[in-house]
């Protein structure tokens, strides 16, 4: 290897992380899944933690800081739903309280993961099973729907009042905001699994959230995302913290960086995503999530182009 | 900057060659700066080593029968090496060896091949070379005997693709007869703490004379405020870090509010 080091106003050292990056480089990948996040009405913590694995910062870092990084997102956007009062703070609260506990019993798997070894294959499992599934379901959807639109018919309209399974479990609890008389078992499952998940994962889970509110707990559709939200918001300010204090991964250089380059890459994305119609756009998302989730699975088949890695444990450095 | 510091060094150097000339040391090191200081903008730098050995009367046409060897070693660490096989068709972690006190940072740089300047034993005893670095393995490994040469060779390999570990044989260069100077590269990811600048002279395949210099790596400024809060005051830390990302999600919320 060659050892000619020069001094560039670009590269930014990251304390956490312990290795110089080009700022640009970081800062134009906070803005273009920032466009995306706007463009889709998503949080893009599933694109922004494989794009920051792709390129080259450790898996560990790069989930930790994430979740900080989604606390901006989705701060921004929670200002904007709670002005139009489209928060159910309640039904919000108690998924919280899953939420926070679903976290930190992700820390807790993530630092046993680490030290045996296997938290990247883990990483990479988790995320070709989710995006797999989840881009297959939208893409099946959102082509279902525009071949629908082609033919003229119309969607069918779900019967109100329809219930599921979930409506005949016990300990059921009032949300007045949602108009909702359900069990407070499924609200703190779904929270606990999705606080779960963000925090193992890096990702705000908003992508699985607001379907399971609207399908699973039957949620309003008009409170839903500014519901979601709001858990997601301070799901993953807990989840910031826990791995602050337990993986000791984040790295609030990286943060500040994506931070900056996602909100003002949403603003774009928001005003571009207004001239785009909803199946179009569910597609776009769909081949993106699929793309992703191709490329972990690509990266876990292929034989690996080293067989061998290494891992500090102990001394300097950590 | 380098080539500040290092002109600084020569003087220094010069000054204190004075007071040694006296004396009878056969071996004389200096190195041009005693820390090293990472910040913000921190893509790695490299630390100048001089030196006089009096007993050298070093003429490039000649067979030298003198040899210097300088290693920089790193603060100790125990670094787990692992090795993917397939499981159910998806590669993962399969075996682990764990090596410890392993130095995080070993750069060795000489006048000749390792391997000619003295005997084995000798090279092992001062861990001199990369073959005789001390890779002692932990207890636990499931590992079989036959396979650990190649976990030591892979930990060795991947420790100089990250440019943490070197052998630059012919890489010390003498300024006259009796002095010489050499560069050691710190790359960018270089571990904090206390390195030991070692020097060796060697007639003969015999050790004549060593020194051994003191180098501190540290971080400062914003990046050791930074990297303090977030080993000893991890939750004041992880807070901050919440506070400041929610602040920034609020401020662009307010700045793009759209009705």
């Amino acid at each position: 290897m060659s050892a000619v080091f020069r001094r560039s106003p670009v590269q930014l050292y990251l304390p956490i992380a312990e290795i110089p990056v080009n700022i640009f480089v970081i800062f134009g990948m906070g803005g273009a899944v920032g466009f995306l996040s706007g463009l889709f009405g998503i949080g893009g913590g599933f694109l922004l933690t494989p794009l920051l694995i792709f390129s080259g910062i450790p898996p560990a870092v790069s989930v930790a800081t994430v979740t900080t990084q989604v606390v901006a997102s989705s701060a921004s956007a929670v200002v904007t739903y709670w002005r139009r009062k489209a928060i159910d703070l309640k039904l919000a609260s108690v998924l919280l309280a899953g939420g926070i506990f679903g976290s930190l019993i992700g820390v807790i798997l993530f630092d046993i993961l680490q030290a045996i070894g296997q938290l990247d294959v883990v990483i990479s499992l988790s995320y070709v099973t989710f995006l797999g599934t989840i881009g297959g379901l939208m893409l099946v959807e959102s082509v279902r729907a525009m071949r629908r639109r082609r033919s003229g018919e119309p969607p069918r309209a779900r019967k109100p009042g329809q219930h599921n399974w979930v409506h005949g479990l016990p300990l059921k609890v009032r949300f007045r905001r949602s108009k909702l008389y359900v069990s407070v078992i499924p609200v703190v499952g779904l929270g606990a699994a999705i606080g779960f998940l963000g925090t193992v994962l890096g990702i705000g889970g908003g992508f699985m959230m607001v379907p399971a509110l609207i399908y699973l707990l039957r949620v309003p559709t008009s409170i839903v995302i500014g519901t979601s939200l709001f858990q997601i918001l301070f799901t993953m300010a807990a989840a910031t913290i826990f791995h602050a204090m337990g993986t000791k991964t984040v790295d609030i250089v990286l943060a500040m960086t994506l931070m900056v380059g996602g909100v003002i890459g949403a603003q774009f994305g928001a005003r571009m995503g207004q001239n785009l119609r909803g199946d179009q756009l569910r597609l776009l998302l769909a081949l993106l999530v699929l793309g992703v989730g191709l490329r972990f699975a690509v990266d876990l088949l292929l034989v690996p182009e080293d067989l061998y890695s290494i891992a500090i444990q102990k001394g300097a450095g950590l | 900057m380098i080539r500040a510091a290092a002109i600084a060094a020569i003087t220094l150097f010069f000054g204190t060659l004075e007071a040694f000339a006296k004396s009878d040391e056969s071996l004389v090191t200096e190195l041009s700066s005693q820390t090293v200081s990472i910040q913000s903008n921190f893509t790695g730098t490299e630390i100048v080593i001089f030196g006089q050995a009096q007993e050298i009367q070093y003429r490039p046409d000649t067979d030298l029968d003198y040899d210097l060897v300088i290693v920089v070693e790193g603060p100790p660490q125990d670094i787990t090496t692992r090795r993917k096989g397939r499981l159910l068709g998806v590669w993962v972690n399969r075996e682990a060896e764990t090596f410890s006190n392993v130095p995080s940072f070993y750069a060795v740089a000489s006048t000749a091949d390792i391997s000619e300047i003295a005997g084995r034993a000798l090279l092992d005893e001062h861990a001199i070379g990369l073959n005789h670095i001390n890779l002692a393995v932990s207890g636990e490994s499931n590992v079989s005997l036959s396979d650990r040469d190649d976990f030591r060779r892979a930990f060795v390999r991947l420790r100089q693709d990250m440019g943490l570990y070197s052998e630059r044989e012919t890489s010390i260069t003498f300024l006259t007869e009796t002095m010489f100077r050499t560069n050691i590269p710190l790359p960018a990811n270089i571990p904090v703490g206390d390195y030991v600048v070692k020097s060796f002279l060697f007639h003969e395949g015999d050790l004549i004379a060593n020194t051994n210099d003191h180098l501190r790596v540290a971080k400062t400024g914003f990046e050791q405020i930074t990297f303090e809060l977030a080993r000893e005051h991890s939750f004041v830390y992880g807070v901050l870090a919440v506070i400041l990302a929610i602040f920034t999600g609020w401020l662009a919320g307010v700045i793009f509010r759209k009705d």
